[in-house]
């Protein structure tokens, strides 16, 4: 199984989220993760879909289908090689009087993670990175514990200098200011 | 409404008529037959309802421009529009209500994506207000109808008509051709435009560029291919007649002499009397071309999907050729058979690019290889069933005496099963653009309503329409459109009392168990005259010709009933999961 990261661009309008995952649905293709949310140009939003499949022909298949999707401007399919990408996870950690403290120069400095937030008995600790280090540092504070986890999908950008202008070039789009 | 100076001043630049005092505001519904009309639509196909009852009201006061038809089931409506479309080239379009009558349109809608038909159904919805409150008759259509439409979109303001249906005719009828779906809510229907009603065609879309014609050196890839094949074969397509590409494609059969077959939605398009032409393809396709498709060197698909009836086991289909695949939908190529080179555009432009490559070539040792397969197919199958000694009539006989009464000119309609594939075997075709068929979704009861669609959109053609007892009854109620409209439709039932081919399934793969397939039929010839349709039954072989000749003869729609033979099979046949090559002639 490769892990494909699919990027899909579209018109920012009702219902597309649901004409693009009919199309995965239909192919029995699991989404891992998705993220979805307006670019830098007003209108285009950004479909970020990872998936894992054994067969980057049926990936190949797949992407040509969601192109087919009227409202969708570009799509393109991503090895990890290809792209810069990370997802944002939030810890709910107890610390009631008398727990083990946290050792927070080592959350900061070797896992690079963050306590966004203090209440009397839980810190939340925010922990961006890719889905490894996530799972790294869940491990790490796991014997504290976790009252709430959650993990954002991944966000990725090719490393490719080219944008969506250079594959679509006649089109409009107001940048935001 | 107000109107400061200025805005009134641009107005009256833009409309004259319009005045100061009484700017001219038209409601949605208005603005909707209206935009059909600047779409060139002369006929609806629809049944009223409450959610679509301001559009009804509308149409009312532009009967003198548009057609409409009343059909008697929505799914009548969307066949009728896909007949009409498939005949014309033109959009069908369906008008119905939310709902019920949307839902009921949900098999003729998948139809047509399959068989890549234009159309854009309007349909309507409950007002804005009450979407999402399970109102009366309120269904998520949009959501329904997202896997089997081109395009779907709800409007839910009168303003949005104009530029959405627009867009709906633009993403109909481009590219590769395919449903689009427009559900309009009521309040949509009866609400004023804020602005003076007008229209601008759509011509383009940012997220949407069909390519027409396609790259040069994908056109030079494919000429070299061909230009080197020892034993090239041609594959004809739906695609072939959607891009009325045909004079461009006898053109390049000429050039290049290749040996042409056709699939199932392409037939007519290379008439059977072209020498080159060597039948059809897929699961009861013709014997040669079948085999020797695992025998070519160089496949020249135009316009076609290598459906799995056409290809059978896929992993044991053509591996010793070289595909050229000329396909207008990207996502076509390498989807099914590997392509060597792909051509993506039109089939009119690319086979237009693609002629002053090629060069002149001669195939005769190569097409006299179909001849011989012919010669056994004609004694083990065509022969003994054009000219049986059974008692009873067998359907061969019926499409072949139809075929030479009518020229091999008419329009047949055939519906899903043993007649269908029959008639595509039987009827020879003579004239583009003459055979229409469920292909792709295989829907029982299509060639009814189709048939009289495709009548309506070609009046001066002889139109019939051949459907088995089974089918017949799936949309029998549309008999009544046909007689309400007195458009001569000529009905032929091949009854055999059975649902033919999944009997046959049952005898050859499931040691005749026959499970639920027997038929205990009402008297069609009663049922067509209840409707005011005139018809008879024909039992025998002896009356045959006059029969066909009385129902060829009516200048009405009539309903020819002919009793054939129960147990019979549609042979030659690649049994599913089979090699090409190893297609059975019994």
């Amino acid at each position: 199984m490769t892990t494909y990261t699919i990027c899909v661009f579209t018109e920012n309008t009702i219902g597309i989220l649901n004409k693009i995952t009919t199309i995965l649905t239909r192919r029995r293709i699991n989404i891992e993760s998705l993220t979805v949310s307006e670019t830098e140009r007003k209108g285009i939003s950004r479909f970020t879909i990872v998936i894992r499949h054994e067969s980057r022909d049926a990936v190949e298949k797949l992407v040509r289908q969601i192109r087919k999707v009227i409202e969708v401007l570009a799509v393109f399919g991503y090895l990890n090689n290809d792209i810069v990408y990370n997802e944002i996870a939030l810890f709910k950690i107890s610390t009631p009087i008398g727990a083990k403290p946290l050792d927070i120069e080592t959350i900061n400095k070797v896992y690079k993670a963050w306590v966004v937030y203090w209440h009397l008995t839980y810190v939340i600790i925010q922990k961006t990175g890719t889905e490894e280090e996530i799972f790294e540092f869940f491990d790490y504070i796991k014997p504290h514990e976790i009252l709430e986890f959650v993990r954002s999908g991944r966000v990725a950008v090719s490393k490719s200098p080219q944008t969506l202008v250079d594959y679509l070039p006649e089109a409009e789009w107001e940048y935001y200011q | 409404m107000e109107f400061n100076e200025n805005q009134t001043q641009t107005i009256l630049v833009a409309e004259p008529k319009v005045s100061i005092d009484k700017p001219e505001l038209i409601n949605g519904s208005h603005a909707l037959i209206r935009s059909l009309i600047e779409e060139d639509v002369e006929t609806i196909f629809g049944y009223p309802g409450g959610a679509i009852m301001p559009v009804y009201d509308a149409i009312y006061d532009y009967q003198d421009q548009i057609n409409h038809i009343l059909v008697r089931h929505e799914q009548g409506a969307a066949h009728a529009a896909e007949g009409f479309a498939r005949m014309t080239g033109k959009v069908g379009v369906c008008l119905v209500t939310s709902g019920p009558g949307a839902t009921n349109m949900v098999t003729g809608i998948a139809d047509a994506i399959i068989d890549s038909t234009p159309m854009v159904c309007v349909i309507g919805q409950v007002a804005a207000h009450l979407l999402g409150t399970d109102a009366f008759q309120e269904t998520d259509v949009i959501g329904i109808t997202i896997p089997i439409t081109k395009w779907n979109y709800q409007i839910t303001r009168a303003d949005e008509i104009p530029e959405i249906m627009a867009k709906a005719f633009y993403i109909a009828k481009s590219g590769r051709p395919g449903p689009v779906l427009i559900d309009i809510t009521k309040n949509a229907q009866q609400e004023l435009m804020s602005k003076s009603y007008s229209y601008k065609k759509c011509e383009s879309l940012i997220s949407y560029r069909p390519r027409l014609a396609p790259k040069q050196h994908q056109v030079e890839a494919a000429a070299k291919l061909i230009n080197e094949a020892k034993r090239p074969f041609l594959f004809v397509g739906h695609g072939v007649q959607i891009a009325n590409a045909e004079q461009e494609l006898l053109a390049f059969i000429e050039k290049t002499d290749v040996p042409a077959a056709s699939t199932l939605l392409g037939l007519s398009s290379v008439s059977v009397d072209h020498p080159n032409y060597v039948g059809w393809l897929g699961m009861h396709g013709n014997y040669g071309t079948n085999v020797l498709t695992n025998q070519c060197d160089v496949i020249i698909a135009i316009g076609m999907r290598f459906d799995d009836r056409v290809t059978g086991d896929l992993t044991r289909y053509a591996k010793q050729a070289k595909v050229v695949h000329i396909e207008i939908d990207p996502a076509e190529i390498d989807k099914i058979v590997k392509a060597d080179a792909p051509v993506v555009g039109d089939a009119k432009k690319a086979l237009e690019m693609l002629l002053p490559l090629l060069k002149e070539n001669r195939h005769e040792a190569w097409r006299a290889e179909f001849k011989k397969f012919d010669v056994i197919e004609y004694e083990k199958i065509t022969k003994p069933e054009l000219a049986p000694t059974t008692e009873k009539i067998k359907m061969a006989e019926v499409i072949r005496k139809l075929s030479d009464k009518t020229k091999g000119e008419a329009v047949i309609v055939a519906d899903v099963g043993q007649h269908q594939m029959m008639t595509a075997r039987y009827y020879e075709f003579k004239k583009p653009n003459s055979f229409i068929t469920s292909g792709g979704l295989g829907t029982m009861g299509f060639a009814l309503p189709a048939a009289f669609g495709a009548k309506v959109g070609a009046p001066e053609r002889e139109v019939v329409a051949m459907i088995g007892d089974g089918c017949f009854q799936m949309t029998i109620q549309e008999l009544g459109t046909i007689a309400q409209s007195g458009l001569p439709v000529k009905i032929i039932i091949l009854n055999n009392n059975f649902l033919g081919m999944v009997r046959q399934w049952q005898q050859l793969f499931h040691q005749k168990r026959y499970s639920f397939v027997e038929l205990q039929n009402p008297d069609f010839i009663t049922i067509a005259k209840g409707f005011g349709i005139d018809g008879h039954t024909c039992g025998s072989r002896e009356e045959l010709n006059e029969s066909l000749d009385k129902m060829l003869a009516s200048d009405k729609p009539y309903l020819l009933e002919v009793l054939v033979e129960k147990e019979e099979n549609v042979f030659p046949m690649v049994p599913t999961g089979a090699c090409v090559a190893d297609i059975r002639l019994e």
